[in-house]
C-alpha cells in the first residue's frame, strides 16, 4: 500500500515512514522494483513558483495498466504534475519515473506516452486531420510513408467518432469535437500511457458516455491511462485507482474501494411509531453501538398525518443492518425504513478538500486530524487513514 | 530535427497564411520596382540620381527588389515570429514538446523551415520584381542587353543571395522576439519597434552607429554593401555574427523555460 504525505507544516512533508512510503534512499531494493512496477513513480516531487508551491513533496505510484483518476480542485497542483511528468516543466526538487525511465530524460518515454493536457490545443486554422498530420509526423509516426501514417491518422480519428469532421478547420470544431480531437492525438503514438487532463471537458451526457467506454476499452488492452477530472462520479465508475491531492500535496492514492470503505458507514433506521425511537436508541447504545438520533425534519410521508420521523442513525457498516432489524424486532419495534449509506467519492473528496475553490486554500495553513475515519474539511486523510494500492 | 522539419510545413502550407504572405511580398516587390522605374529622371530616397542608364547596368535587374529589401524583411521578421509565438499563443507547443521532447531539435528543425520559407519568400518577390523590370524597361528607355548577359545574371545572383542574407537576418529578430516574449503581437511589435524607429533614429542621431546596429547592418547586406560607409565583407561578418547570436539566445531560452501554459 501507499500513503500520501503527511499534512502537517511545510517542513514536514516527508514520505511516511509507514506502510511502504519510506523515503527512497533508506529503501533502494524495494524502490528500485516500485519505479519499473508503475508507470508513474515519484518521489518528493516538488515545484516551486518563487514563494509558492505547488507541488510540494508528491509521492506519486501508479500502477502499470490502472486507469487511474488523479482529483484535486482547482490549485491543487494537477496541471503543474502532469507537466512534470512530461517534461514541459522542470522539478524544483525530488525525482520521478515515467514508465522505468527519469523525467528528466523525457525523450527516453516520451515515445510511448500520449497526452493532452490544459485542453486540446491545435492550430485554429487547419483541419483537425491536417493537425493530426503534424503530429504524426512530428513522432516520425509511418516515416517517410505516407499512406501508414494517413492510416494511423484515420485509425484514431474512428476510435474518438470524427472521421467525417477530420476536414473541417480545428476554429469550427464544437468543445466536444476538440476534446476527442485531443485524445485522438494523444492516441497517435499508440501508447502504453495515456495521460488526458480533463477528457470529459465540454462533452454531453453522450460523449461521456463515450469516453468512458473508450478508456475502459483502453484500460483493457493494458493501457495505463492517467486521467484528471473534476467529474467524480465519472471516476468513481470508470477508475480503479486514484489520486487525491490537494495544495499541492497528497491526500490520498491507491485503489477507489479502499478510500470509500475507509469512510465512515452509516445505518439509518426510522421506526414506525415515534415514541420507540428514543427506547431503540437505548437499546442499541446499550449493545455498544454508537447511535445518534435525529429529530430533524424527516422526509415527509403523504400518507401520514405527521411532518416529522425521527432517524436514529448507527454507526456500522452495512452488513449490521440484518441484525440491527433483528434486534429490533425482538425488543417489539417494527421499522418503517432501515437504509445502509456509504458516502461516494464526490462527498468523500468534497470532505477531504474542505468543499472550496483550492485556489483559495494557504498551502501552509497548519492542519491537524483528529481521531476520525476521515479527517475534518480541508485536512486530507491522514497517511494512517488512507488505504494505498498494491502498487 | 527531420521530422520537425517536415512537420513544420505543415502549418507553413496553409492556404490562408502562404497566399497571404506571398500576396505581401508580391505587392512589395510590385511597389519596389515600380517606384524604382518611374524614379528615372529622380532621386532615389537617399538623394542619389536614379537614370536609365545606371539601370542598364548589370546590377539594374535586381535594384527593383533591393528597393524593398527592408519591406522584404519586415514581412520575414513578422512571419517568423508569428510562426514561432504563434505556437506559445496556440498552446500548441506543448504538442509539439511531447511529440519531440529533444526541443533544440526541435526548434532546430522549426528554423530550418522557417529559413527556407524566407527563402522562398524572396524567391517570389525577385521573380516578380524581375519580370516586371523587363515590361517597364522599355517604357524608361531602359536597355536589357546587360541583364541577360553572364554579369547580368551573376549580379542577379548575387543579390537575391544577399536579399536572402538580410532577410534572414531580420527573421533572425523575429526568432529571438518570439521565443522571449511568447506572444505573436508583442512579438512583432517590439521586433518592428526595434528594427525600425528604434534602430533608424539612433543611425540617424549618431552614423557611426549603422556600422555595429543588428537590423542596419542586414538592411546593408541586403543592398549589397552600396548604401553605407560599412564595407560589404565587414557588414556581411557583423551581420552573420548578431544572427548566430540571436538563435543561439534564442536556442538556450528555449532549452531551458519551462512551458507553463
Amino acid at each position: 500500500m501507499t500513503f500520501g504525505s503527511p499534512t502537517g507544516s511545510a517542513g514536514a512533508h516527508r514520505p511516511a515512514p509507514r506502510g511502504g512510503a519510506r523515503p527512497a534512499g533508506r529503501t533502494p531494493r524495494r524502490v528500485g522494483t516500485a519505479r519499473t512496477d508503475a508507470a508513474i513513480w515519484t518521489r518528493g516531487l516538488t515545484k516551486s513558483y518563487g514563494s509558492r508551491r505547488a507541488v510540494d513533496h508528491l509521492d506519486l505510484q501508479v500502477p502499470r495498466g490502472a486507469l487511474s483518476g488523479f482529483v484535486g480542485p482547482n490549485g491543487a497542483g494537477k496541471s503543474s504534475t502532469l507537466r512534470m511528468l512530461l517534461g514541459l516543466v522542470r522539478p524544483s526538487a525530488g525525482r520521478g519515473y515515467v514508465l522505468g525511465q527519469p523525467i528528466s530524460r523525457p525523450d527516453r518515454y516520451l515515445h510511448r506516452v500520449g497526452a493532452m493536457i490544459e485542453g486540446p490545443t491545435f492550430h485554429p486554422g487547419l483541419s483537425g486531420r491536417r493537425n493530426l498530420e503534424q503530429l504524426a509526423t512530428l513522432r516520425g509516426i509511418g516515416g517517410w510513408r505516407r499512406a501508414r501514417r494517413r492510416d494511423r491518422i484515420e485509425a484514431v480519428l474512428a476510435q474518438v467518432g470524427l472521421t467525417e469532421r477530420g476536414d473541417d478547420r480545428f476554429s469550427s470544431y464544437s468543445l466536444g469535437m476538440k476534446q476527442r480531437l485531443g485524445i485522438a492525438a494523444a492516441l497517435l503514438p499508440d501508447p502504453c500511457l495515456l495521460i488526458l487532463d480533463e477528457p470529459t471537458n465540454g462533452l454531453d451526457p453522450a460523449g461521456i458516455r463515450e469516453m468512458r467506454a473508450l478508456l475502459g476499452q483502453l484500460a483493457g488492452t493494458g493501457m495505463t491511462v492517467f486521467v484528471s477530472s473534476h467529474l467524480l462520479t465519472e471516476v468513481e465508475q470508470i477508475c480503479d485507482h486514484l489520486v487525491m491531492i490537494n495544495a499541492g500535496r497528497m491526500l490520498f492514492q491507491g485503489h477507489v474501494t479502499d478510500l470509500l470503505a475507509a469512510e465512515d458507514p452509516r445505518i439509518a433506521l426510522v421506526p414506525e411509531h415515534d415514541g420507540d425511537a428514543r427506547r431503540l436508541a437505548a437499546l442499541l447504545h446499550d449493545v455498544g453501538l454508537r447511535v445518534e438520533i435525529d429529530l430533524r425534519p424527516g422526509p415527509r410521508d403523504p400518507g401520514q398525518r405527521q411532518d416529522y420521523q425521527p432517524v436514529i442513525t448507527v454507526h456500522g457498516p452495512e452488513g449490521l443492518a440484518a441484525d440491527l432489524n433483528r434486534l429490533a424486532m425482538g425488543a417489539g419495534i417494527a421499522l418503517r425504513s432501515l437504509r445502509s449509506h456509504r458516502p461516494n467519492l464526490e462527498e468523500t473528496f468534497l470532505r477531504v478538500t474542505g468543499e472550496i475553490d483550492g485556489d483559495l486554500l494557504r498551502s501552509d495553513q497548519p492542519i491537524t486530524v483528529p481521531d476520525a475515519s476521515v479527517p475534518p474539511p480541508g485536512t486530507g486523510l491522514d497517511p494512517a487513514h488512507s488505504r494505498g494500492g498494491a502498487t | 530535427m527531420i521530422n520537425a522539419f517536415r512537420a513544420e510545413w505543415v502549418p507553413l502550407l496553409r492556404s490562408r497564411f502562404l497566399l497571404g504572405t506571398l500576396g505581401a511580398v508580391v505587392g512589395c516587390a510590385v511597389l519596389g520596382t515600380m517606384l524604382t522605374f518611374f524614379a528615372v529622371g529622380h532621386t532615389d530616397f537617399d538623394g542619389v540620381p536614379v537614370t536609365a542608364r545606371g539601370l542598364s547596368q548589370p546590377n539594374g535587374l535586381i535594384q527593383g527588389a533591393q528597393a524593398v529589401g527592408i519591406l522584404l524583411g519586415v514581412v520575414a521578421l513578422s512571419v517568423v515570429a508569428a510562426v514561432l509565438a504563434g505556437d506559445h499563443g496556440h498552446g500548441t507547443l506543448r504538442n509539439q514538446l511531447v511529440a519531440q521532447p529533444h526541443r533544440a531539435r526541435l526548434l532546430a528543425g522549426k528554423l530550418l523551415a522557417l529559413a527556407l520559407f524566407v527563402i522562398l519568400v524572396v524567391a517570389v518577390a525577385t521573380v516578380t520584381s524581375v519580370a516586371l523590370s523587363f515590361l517597364l524597361a522599355p517604357l524608361k528607355g531602359v536597355s536589357t542587353a546587360a541583364w541577360t548577359s553572364a554579369a547580368g545574371a551573376a549580379a542577379l545572383g548575387a543579390g537575391f543571395l544577399n536579399l536572402c542574407l538580410g532577410s534572414l537576418g531580420y527573421a533572425a529578430v523575429g526568432v529571438l522576439a518570439a521565443i522571449v516574449l511568447r506572444g505573436p503581437a508583442s512579438a512583432i511589435a517590439v521586433a518592428l519597434a526595434y528594427a525600425l524607429p528604434v534602430e533608424m533614429l539612433i543611425s540617424r542621431i549618431y552614423r557611426p552607429a549603422r556600422g555595429w546596429l543588428p537590423v542596419q547592418l542586414m538592411q546593408e547586406i541586403s543592398n549589397g554593401g552600396s548604401s553605407y560607409a560599412t564595407p560589404y565583407a565587414e557588414a556581411l561578418l557583423r551581420g552573420l555574427l548578431y544572427g548566430a547570436a540571436m538563435v543561439l539566445i534564442a536556442m538556450v531560452f528555449f532549452r531551458r523555460r519551462d512551458m507553463t501554459s
